[in-house]
């Protein structure tokens, strides 16, 4: 077997972008925080290791994940979901409401 | 009289089925036999045709530079203001010359992020190459003002 090989550091910034990318395309606003709150604490939380073995498992481990994620991110566009009292409304939604 | 009709009929048909037979799949052919089959049977609908043009006045104007500036300070303050970190979430001003590291605190995973925002507040994808490359907020404000799908 050969030794792992660490991933470059612009390799684990592409995956971590393609993260950020299909976390925001959830429709459902508590899915889209979790993924985004998820991928950014992970990401920092792996990003002071140095240890070639462990970086190349992580960054396998982490493209599976986004495999699953972009699957995911994809059938929740296919779903309608109503607005939560907390997410901030477009402006133009704004008008109509004052409108109202 | 009625006779006379069939007779026409049946015999468009065979025209038509041979039209059919010697049509070798080329659009030509086949946008003849729609035209005959529109006639006679009234049932398709002359096929539409959408046509593009590429012309230089269809063209999107270009981005002018402080329509540019102004949207991507917007998205960076906005983005400051949904960041957890303190001292991202502190920043007040910001301009051509601030620079993403030392003045906005952003570590690399942050800058991704921002640029991410950016990406989709212009409609653009901007290469790992690039994105590598861009440290400030004015190399970022250049590169959109240089690429043509920006809007």
């Amino acid at each position: 077997m050969t030794a792992a090989i660490a991933p470059t550091r612009r390799q684990v910034l592409s995956l971590y972008k393609q993260f950020i990318k299909n976390a925001n395309q959830f429709n459902n606003f508590n899915f889209r925080e979790y993924f985004l709150r998820k991928s950014r604490a992970s990401f920092k939380q792996n990003s002071t290791i140095q240890d070639a073995e462990k970086l190349s498992k992580l960054y396998q481990d982490a493209k599976n994940d986004l495999s699953a994620l972009k699957r995911q991110s994809v059938i929740s566009q296919m779903y309608t979901f109503d607005k939560l009292v907390v997410e901030p409304v477009d402006k133009e939604e704004r008008k109509d409401i004052n409108k109202h | 009289m009625l006779r006379t009709i069939f007779c026409t009929a049946s015999r468009s048909n065979v025209i038509m089925t041979k039209a059919r037979t010697r049509a070798a799949s080329t659009l030509v052919s086949r946008r003849f036999i729609m035209a005959m089959n529109s006639n006679t049977q009234s049932i398709m609908r002359p096929m539409a045709v959408s046509m593009r043009f590429y012309s230089a006045d269809t063209a999107a104007p270009k981005l002018n530079k402080d329509e540019v500036t102004r949207r991507v300070v917007d998205v960076i303050k906005a983005f400051s203001k949904g960041s957890t970190n303190p001292t991202v979430a502190g920043t007040t001003d910001v301009n051509a010359d601030t620079l993403f590291h030392k003045d906005l605190g952003l570590d690399s995973l942050d800058t991704v992020e921002l640029l991410v925002a950016v990406e989709e507040e212009f409609d653009i994808e901007i290469p790992d190459k690039v994105a590598d490359e861009l440290k400030s907020v004015g190399e970022t404000i250049d590169y959109i003002v240089s690429n043509a799908d920006a809007n």
